[in-house]
């Protein structure tokens, strides 16, 4: 099938994926309790609450509920944030544009570190840099986030004093405009280098922490699939043309393997998107995971629907890219099979 | 002997084992033979007997580990060169050999062609490795010095990292790789086309899995021949494809091999293909020869016990093409084998001292040698005979 045809049927049923989860989602938030919960007090009467239910709809059954749900985000009304206190359209997309920035950091970080370490690794196989290599995947997947996190605060922050927490200085932050919310690109807009290492030098301790696992993840990945490719004939073939192995690692099977790795790369990159709980909360990241991890504890509904119908989208979104890079990388995949 | 009669390759004593969890395996224990000038010798025997490892030694392709050269020397006398010992050479004369004076055509060309680079590319390769100079010759950059010629040559060498093949597409340097791409697409044309595959031009924009099984191993043909090498190794090079198809890729073979005075190491073991085209034939046995010979000779008098079943087992009008099935048993194991010799366990004809000392090969006739104590005189005991086991 040819990539604009592939697209064009993903696109229309992205809809209906997305729909569907809502619902879903929606469903069990009601189930789960009162939107108005987080706005009732003990002194208001059986009636005004009764009003205020009704005035919200509340009092219709749940498929109209959700109509009216629906209908809001249609018009671009996403509902009122309890706990940001301002209409969920007008906080949410800071909250994107942080979280967007530290996936984009931890990405690079993962992307390249994983890559390379699972090619140097499968390279060397069952040799001593493969086994290093290997106690740094394992413990970077099994280590819990929160101690690993404490831990690099704990050292550079406390001790060392190198690396500051937070999202940006306050006095730089105030000192330029914000077109874009994402703080590297805006300081490099203003043409404040300033604030661009103020902003890049704040992304580190969380970069670190978010992109360690995913690093691991894709190294390990990298590994197995470069180990499996050298033992592949076409890289002896390409050895009895008088390649020099520099040239059969990087352009026979390093090319080859990066075509599983790259599904592997795009799920951790919806992760990393999605915002981490942990991680912005020790780091005191002001970005949608930490957002969300609020309205869960609060009750508040309609930031949660927001953050879902975010993180629907975006792994939809990412499962596309990474059909359609997969299809680029591996002349033999047919799409829509 | 003069250079022109002597073996382009020999291979003595040669011992290749492999490590595995049940011990060592002794893949080829003690192979020796010679390869002459723009002869076909064919190396046939059971899958598993060693063929392969023996071979792809000629490229010191073996992985070591787990592979061990346990022993023995190859040596390689390339055109007009001083010979060279390819177990201990070292890396860049070797690379230099590989693809240019010895070269390889694989089992399967669907495993054996990268599925992510098209044919252009993968031919491209080895004249990039082996033909850079002349590549510049041909754009007329040899004489001039400068930034210009280093970034090209490195480009037409295959060592341009990354940084260098982006500045290649800023324009002043752009018009040179192009016309890089262009001398290159030439010689990979003229590969393809000596191997009669219609319409090279296209073809070779394709990727191997829009091509067919007859067309890929044209392919890695034309892939094997584009330096013109002294030796060309052919592992099994028509087991993978249709029956229909075998026929031609053989003929091209050979037809390609007379003309170029290339000499084949063809690898088989289909007995009947072996005795179409080869001059001489070589005999393994579990990591052993058991027999050599003049085709003509081997067909006509087979000398080995093994080699007399192998014959029995030719497919002919009256049964079935099928295994070897004519010898009982199956092949010993090559992990630690026993001193004695190894067709013991399955020969009819085998003595007390069959088991315990090793027949070497000794000449039966004329270019003809045997390993098996019926053709050697036994110093002392009574040897086995074909005679005695008939009655
Ligand atoms: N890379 C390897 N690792 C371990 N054992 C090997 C390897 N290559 C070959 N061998 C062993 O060597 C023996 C001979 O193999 P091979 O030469 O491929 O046989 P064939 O005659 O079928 O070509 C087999 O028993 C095989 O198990
Ligand atoms: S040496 Fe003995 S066992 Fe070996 S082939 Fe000859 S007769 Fe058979
Ligand atoms: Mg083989």
């Amino acid at each position: 099938m040819q990539v604009r045809e592939y697209l064009i049927r993903r696109l229309m049923i992205l809809p209906l994926l997305v729909i569907g989860t809502s619902i879903i989602v929606f469903t069990l938030t009601r189930v789960g309790g009162s939107p108005i919960g987080i706005y009732l007090s003990h002194e208001m009467s059986q009636e005004e609450v009764a009003e205020i239910e009704a005035r919200y709809h509340l009092d219709d059954p749940l498929p109209v509920q959700y109509l009216y749900w629906a209908g809001g985000v249609l018009r671009g009304d996403l509902g009122w944030s309890g706990i940001s206190a301002g209409p969920v359209t007008q906080v949410m997309p800071d909250k994107i544009a942080a979280s967007l920035e530290l996936a984009v950091a931890a990405g690079i970080v993962a992307v390249t570190l994983g890559v390379g370490l699972g090619t140097f690794a499968g390279a060397r196989r069952n040799r001593l840099p493969d086994h290093i290599a290997r106690i740094f995947s394992i413990s970077g997947a099994s280590m819990p986030t929160f101690w690993f996190a404490i831990i690099l605060l704990i050292v550079f922050w406390v001790y060392l004093g190198w690396f500051p927490v937070g999202r940006s200085t306050t006095a730089l932050f105030t000192s330029i405009e914000h077109p874009t919310g994402l703080y590297t690109v805006d300081a490099l807009l203003a043409g404040n280098l300033r604030a661009f290492g103020d902003a890049l030098w704040h992304l580190v301790l969380p970069a670190v922490t978010l992109g360690y696992g995913a690093t691991a993840i894709i190294a390990r990945m990298m590994r197995s699939s470069l180990v499996e490719e050298l033992q592949e004939d076409y890289v002896d073939a390409a050895r009895a043309k008088g390649l020099a192995e520099r040239v059969v690692l990087k352009r026979h099977a390093r090319r080859n393997a990066l075509i599983p790795t790259v599904t592997v790369i795009g799920l951790s990159f919806g992760f990393l998107l999605q915002g981490s709980v942990v991680t912005e909360i020790i780091f005191q990241w002001p970005g949608m995971g930490r957002w969300m991890a609020d309205a869960v504890l609060r009750g508040d509904q309609a930031t949660i629907m927001a953050y879902v119908l975010f993180t629907s989208v975006l792994f939809l979104g990412v499962n596309l890219v990474v059909d359609i890079v997969y299809a680029y990388l591996d002349r033999r995949v047919v799409l829509g099979d | 002997m003069t250079e022109s009669t002597m073996p382009i390759a020999s291979i003595r004593d040669l011992r290749i084992h492999f490590r595995s969890k049940a011990g060592v395996v002794h893949a080829v224990d003690g192979v020796s033979f010679d390869i002459r000038r723009g002869e076909t010798l064919g190396l046939v025997g059971e899958t598993g007997c060693g063929k392969s490892v023996t071979a792809r030694s000629l490229l010191r392709l073996n992985p070591m580990p787990p592979g061990i050269h346990a022993g023995g020397t190859v040596e390689f006398r390339g055109a007009g060169e001083l010979p060279v010992e390819l177990t201990g050479v070292d890396e860049s004369t070797l690379r230099a050999i590989r693809g240019n004076r010895i070269a390889m055509i694989f089992q399967d060309p669907g495993k054996a062609l990268n599925p992510g680079l098209t044919v252009r590319e993968q031919i491209a390769e080895v004249f990039y490795q082996h033909r850079a100079d002349e590549l510049l010759d041909d754009i007329g950059l040899t004489d001039r010095a400068g930034l210009v010629r280093t970034l090209i040559a490195r480009e037409a060498s295959l060592r341009s990292r990354w940084i260098e093949r982006g500045l290649l597409r800023v324009p002043p340097l752009r018009a040179h790789r192009a016309a890089l791409r262009r001398a290159v697409d030439d010689r990979v044309t003229d590969a393809l086309a000596e191997t009669q595959i219609p319409n090279p031009r296209a073809v070779m924009d394709r990727y191997p899995h829009e091509l067919s099984g007859g067309m890929r191993q044209r392919v890695m043909i034309a892939q094997a021949l584009a330096c013109n090498p002294d030796l060309l190794i052919a592992d099994e090079p028509t087991t993978a494809l249709d029956v229909t198809v075998q026929a031609r890729i053989l003929d091209l073979i050979n037809d390609l091999q007379r003309r170029h005075d290339t000499a084949v190491l063809y690898i088989s073991h289909d007995l009947s293909l072996v005795r179409r085209v080869c001059d001489r034939v070589v005999v393994m046995y579990a990591g052993k020869i058991v027999e050599t010979g003049p085709t003509e000779d081997l067909f006509a008098n087979p000398s080995h016990p093994y080699t007399r079943g192998l014959l029995a087992a030719i497919p002919s009008a009256s049964h079935q093409r099928g295994a070897l099935a004519a010898i009982e048993g199956t092949v010993p194991e090559l992990v630690d084998p026993d001193p004695g010799c190894r067709f013991a366990t399955r020969c009819g004809f085998a003595t007390p001292m069959c088991e315990t000392t090793d027949p070497g090969l000794a000449p039966v006739a004329a270019d003809h040698e045997v390993a098996c104590f019926i053709h050697h005189p036994v110093p002392g005991g009574v040897g086995p005979a074909y005679e005695k086991a008939a009655t």
